[in-house]
């Protein structure tokens, strides 16, 4: 499981001034893979790179062994492309899209018309795939586009907010159709999204892009333990734990009687049991609090300067993105 | 079958003589049997496995095929947007659009049943109106009314409408650049079938014509060795007319997001100027602004490879000649620009 389908070394784009991707280092597993980063990251320029759609100005990567600058034609073919938004011609049924998506790619329309149905089928539009797209609701539609990407077996699929714009039964079939095709079909997926658990559920890794720039990459349980915490359910003397644990230089985060302290080391239990039994309080719960991708992301950002509350207030809302984007202290006008 | 629990062994017998003590246990058990296997907490259930009532089962099938190369990528487009016109399951194009292609086909065809019907009656003065003759040659091709107003222009405008701005306005364009297909390629399919579809019309009738008059009159060698230059003249002429037509309207279908404003634009871009080069030449005796409109010079090229009286002659046809060629480049320069740019990952 550890073959590289994607890998960048000094990987940069600038439009004039502006530089879109900045000596980006990449290697990407085998594997589901969520792509995150803020609006204006660089994720969208990125894709394109590795699609062979556009020129890189400096450095250079590789797709399934083609490189990104002489044979995005072989990278296209190998690949299936999912984009976030609207990419069916609504007058067409759905078996006719899909197949004729198939023939795009340079298959017989004999045979892109069989693999449409198995398509179809498999993304679970079953018999609505000889209706027109126009009357599909936006999760048939998703699936058309998955169906669409899926056609020629591609060895990665690259899912631009495939769930974007669900409600939650047809969110829940996505993800597990993306994770079948990984686990079943030991295909690789590399998805762009803005919902942590999506990315959480069928990713086990992760590529954080921030201003062009790679933030964080590798395992999601790896870079979880940057951000451990040990949880403790406090009864009686709560405040005062929480001063004691300030005080023996403990970072505190603290909910009602609910307390995360950051794990700094193998003592840090000891710490905590030491002061509670000084002040007086009750532990009555204590676990290592296991994070969530949100969390992770949170924290990565709250090292690079943002004070946001949620991955929403960066990746959902552009306009909310522009106000937190480029924080003073980081030369931009403030979150 | 599930065997029936055993009696306890330290219950006390039932009784239901009269002088028995009234407890309830004797009618309760009597309503649920015994009080046999309760202590064990479990009850005897079917073994059977019930049905799962599955109708959907999500499986991974994997397709080891080869993908054809470009010719047949290209292939794919260029069929899509041709078999539309005739079936289901390709390009939707509008049932008006095709309705008006086959009206506007027949009606071409017009001349070519009329010489047929004066070959077949021997009237000859229907011959002279109808039969091939150098000016009728032009007025297939190129003739003003009603050809290129009625017919050639609005086919136009029909089929350039939506051919490339329904990929901007749904954003299919994804489902082109996401693939192995160029830039290139895709224009120039989508370029290729709007002009197939018209030369259909235009060419095809112009042929059909030519050929009616050699099987209804029976033209020889010496009549055919006579007129072959002027229907190659015409033939020409109507190529010049397919290809800027098309380039004109697909320019316009590249900048725009819908169907109608390149369709409109097309319209006026080739009724307006010429419209607008009429009035100046009626009122002011000034030819010039008929350079401006893409129908007069290609009908100024098309009268002179066919050798009928020029409607313009105040400039050289090389004006117009060069007219048509810049005008072409310019479409051809704002449809490559404006298909460069489009997106794949949003439109």
């Amino acid at each position: 499981m550890d073959e590289l389908i994607i890998k960048t070394t000094n990987l940069t784009k600038s439009y004039g001034p502006h530089v879109a991707l900045d000596n980006l280092n990449l290697a990407v597993k085998k594997g589901a893979t969520g792509l995150l980063g803020p609006n204006g990251a660089g994720k969208s320029t990125f894709l394109k790179t590795i699609l062979g759609l556009i020129q890189a100005t400096e450095g250079e990567g590789t797709v399934l062994g083609h490189d990104i600058r002489t044979e995005g034609d072989a990278i296209r073919a190998r690949i299936g492309y999912m984009p976030e938004y609207d990419a069916l011609n609504p007058d067409m049924d759905a078996i006719h899209q899909v197949r004729y998506s198939g023939e795009l790619l340079g298959m017989n329309p004999t045979i892109a018309l069989a693999r449409a149905h198995e398509s179809l089928q498999y993304v679970g539009i079953g018999e609505q795939r000889y209706r027109n797209i126009g009357s599909f609701s936006t999760g048939m539609k998703q699936a058309t586009k998955l169906a669409c990407a899926l056609i020629h077996d591609p060895e990665l699929i690259i899912a631009d907010e495939p769930s974007n714009g669900l409600d939650a039964k047809a969110r829940e079939f996505m993800i597990q159709t993306l994770t079948t095709t990984v686990q079943s079909g030991n295909r690789s997926v590399l998805m762009a999204s803005h919902l942590m658990d999506d990315v959480e559920r069928v990713c086990d890794n992760i590529v954080l892009l921030h201003k062009g720039k790679l933030a964080a990459q590798g395992a999601i349980e790896d870079l979880k333990a940057i951000d451990r915490e040990i949880e403790i359910h406090v009864w009686g003397g709560a405040t005062r734990l929480e001063q004691a644990l300030h005080a023996d230089g403990l970072t505190v985060r603290r909910e009602g009687r609910v307390m995360r302290i950051a794990h700094t080391g193998e003592d840090t239990s000891t710490r905590i049991l030491r002061c509670a039994a000084e002040t007086g309080a009750q532990v009555r719960r204590m676990h290592e609090y296991e994070a969530s991708l949100e969390d992770l992301f949170l924290v990565i950002m709250e090292n690079l300067g943002y004070d946001v509350k949620s991955s929403e207030d960066l990746l959902a809302s552009p306009a909310l993105a522009r106000k937190v984007d480029a924080p003073a202290h980081m030369g931009g006008g403030g979150a | 079958m599930t065997e029936e629990p055993p009696l306890r062994q330290d219950a006390p017998p039932v009784q239901f003589d009269a002088a028995a003590p009234v407890t309830g246990q004797g009618r309760m058990d009597a309503a649920w049997g015994s009080t046999a296997g309760d202590e064990d907490l479990s009850t005897p259930v079917a073994n059977t496995p019930a049905a799962s009532g599955e109708i959907f089962s999500q499986e991974y099938k994997p397709w080891n095929g080869e993908l054809n190369p470009r010719w047949m990528r290209n292939w794919a487009i260029l069929r899509h947007h041709l078999l539309g016109i005739f079936k289901k399951g390709h390009r939707p194009w509008g049932m008006p659009t095709r309705l008006f292609i086959l009206v506007v086909f027949i009606a071409s065809l017009s001349n070519a049943g009329l010489t047929l019907i004066s070959g077949l009656i021997g009237e000859s003065t229907l011959h002279q109106l109808w039969g091939v003759s150098r000016d009728n040659l032009y007025g297939h091709v190129l003739g003003f009314f009603p050809r290129n107003v009625l017919y050639y222009p609005i086919i136009a405008a029909l089929l350039v409408g939506s051919v490339i701005s329904e990929d901007r306005q749904h954003g299919t364009s994804a489902l082109y650049f996401s693939r192995p297909i160029t830039r290139f390629d895709y224009v120039g399919m989508k370029f290729i079938s709007v002009a197939v579809i018209q030369s259909i019309i235009v060419l095809l009738s112009l042929t059909l014509y030519y050929f009616a008059e050699i099987i209804a009159l029976g033209r020889g060698w010496a009549w055919i060795m006579d007129t072959f230059p002027l229907f190659l003249a015409a033939f020409l002429s109507g190529v010049m007319l397919v290809f800027t037509y098309t380039s004109i309207g697909l320019a316009l279908s590249s900048v725009s997001k819908g169907k109608f404003f390149p369709g409109i634009g097309l319209l006026s871009i080739v009724l307006g100027t010429k419209v607008l080069a009429v009035l100046v030449s009626t009122l002011f005796d000034r030819e010039i602004l008929y350079l401006l409109s893409p129908y007069d010079c290609m009908a100024h090229v098309g009268q002179t490879l066919i050798g009928t009286q020029p409607t313009y002659d105040q400039y050289s046809w090389t004006w117009s000649l060069a007219s048509v060629i810049a005008m072409n480049a310019i479409a051809l320069y704002t449809l490559s620009a404006r298909v460069s740019s489009m997106e794949v990952t949003r439109e």
